[in-house]
């Protein structure tokens, strides 16, 4: 643990431990997600699936570089993750995007946009919470939530819902997290 | 419909296996099912068994969330 960085964060008025059960459960969501991605992705197949496979597998890896990106501000503020995968998976601040009976490509991708609508709201509460008083997680959460918001914009706009005004990614994934991944 | 004063809400808190209700704008709802009320807690945030109405106001979802899960009773004024 950070001694004086949680102090610093306590003295901004923030209750750690809210913070640190928040963050905890946006892990699990990201690993749990990364988990559930893989088989979405693994299902995403014929003309119509394989048009969002590559996609989806940026967002597969994203969601996995938010989890290793949130670990250390988990252990610098004196919190841990859970010893027990089930009980992580259980805590998950976001429900299971597991793979729907039968899906089409626009089943799947129904699954993967309310994903990061949930993760979109769950960042901005973080933000919320942190902004002005935990620089840190604030810039970290933010960082995450760009990246979630650009998810969403992808799978909303394969949708039909409108367009993202987005491209796929050109080269390296995470270009907001990347930085805490160093 | 039955009817909850604030102080028979609070015994709905999800701990334990108890049912899981919420109040929000006079309506108690049963939010026990959901994935994201387990063992009574929201998101670290918010616990079953109270009246909700002003803490939604700062959540970053709106009241649609809340009136997908059924309706089991209303908020008595007493």
């Amino acid at each position: 643990m950070a001694k004086v960085t949680r102090e610093m964060v306590e003295r901004a008025g923030i209750d750690v431990d809210q913070l640190l059960e928040l963050l905890v459960k946006n892990a699990a969501a990201e690993l749990t997600t990364y988990y559930y991605y893989t088989i979405l992705r693994a299902n995403l197949t014929g003309l119509d699936g394989e048009t969002i496979k590559e996609i989806a597998e940026v967002a597969r890896v994203e969601d996995r570089n938010h989890f290793e990106a949130l670990m250390p501000r988990i252990y610098e503020l004196g919190g841990k993750l859970p010893a027990d995968m089930k009980e992580f998976h259980d805590m998950s601040a976001c429900p299971p995007a597991s793979l729907p009976q039968n899906p089409t490509a626009e089943d799947i991708l129904k699954v993967l946009v309310e994903a990061e609508r949930c993760a979109v709201r769950g960042y901005t509460q973080i933000c919320n919470m942190t902004a002005g008083k935990d620089h840190r997680t604030y810039d970290l959460a933010l960082a995450i939530l760009n990246e979630e918001i650009e998810h969403e914009s992808w799978f909303s706009e394969f949708l039909g819902e409108g367009p993202s005004g987005h491209f796929m990614r050109r080269g390296e994934t995470s270009p907001f997290v990347s930085k805490f991944l160093k | 419909m039955r009817y909850f004063s604030l102080e028979e809400l609070r015994n709905y808190d999800g701990v334990d296996g108890k049912p899981a209700y919420i109040g929000y704008k006079g309506a108690v709802y049963d939010v026990s099912g959901s994935f994201l009320w387990s063992n009574g807690k929201h998101q670290a945030l918010h616990r079953a068994g109270f009246d909700l109405t002003e803490e939604l106001k700062s959540a970053p979802h709106g009241e649609e969330f809340i009136m997908r899960f059924p309706v089991v009773g209303r908020l008595s004024d007493k």
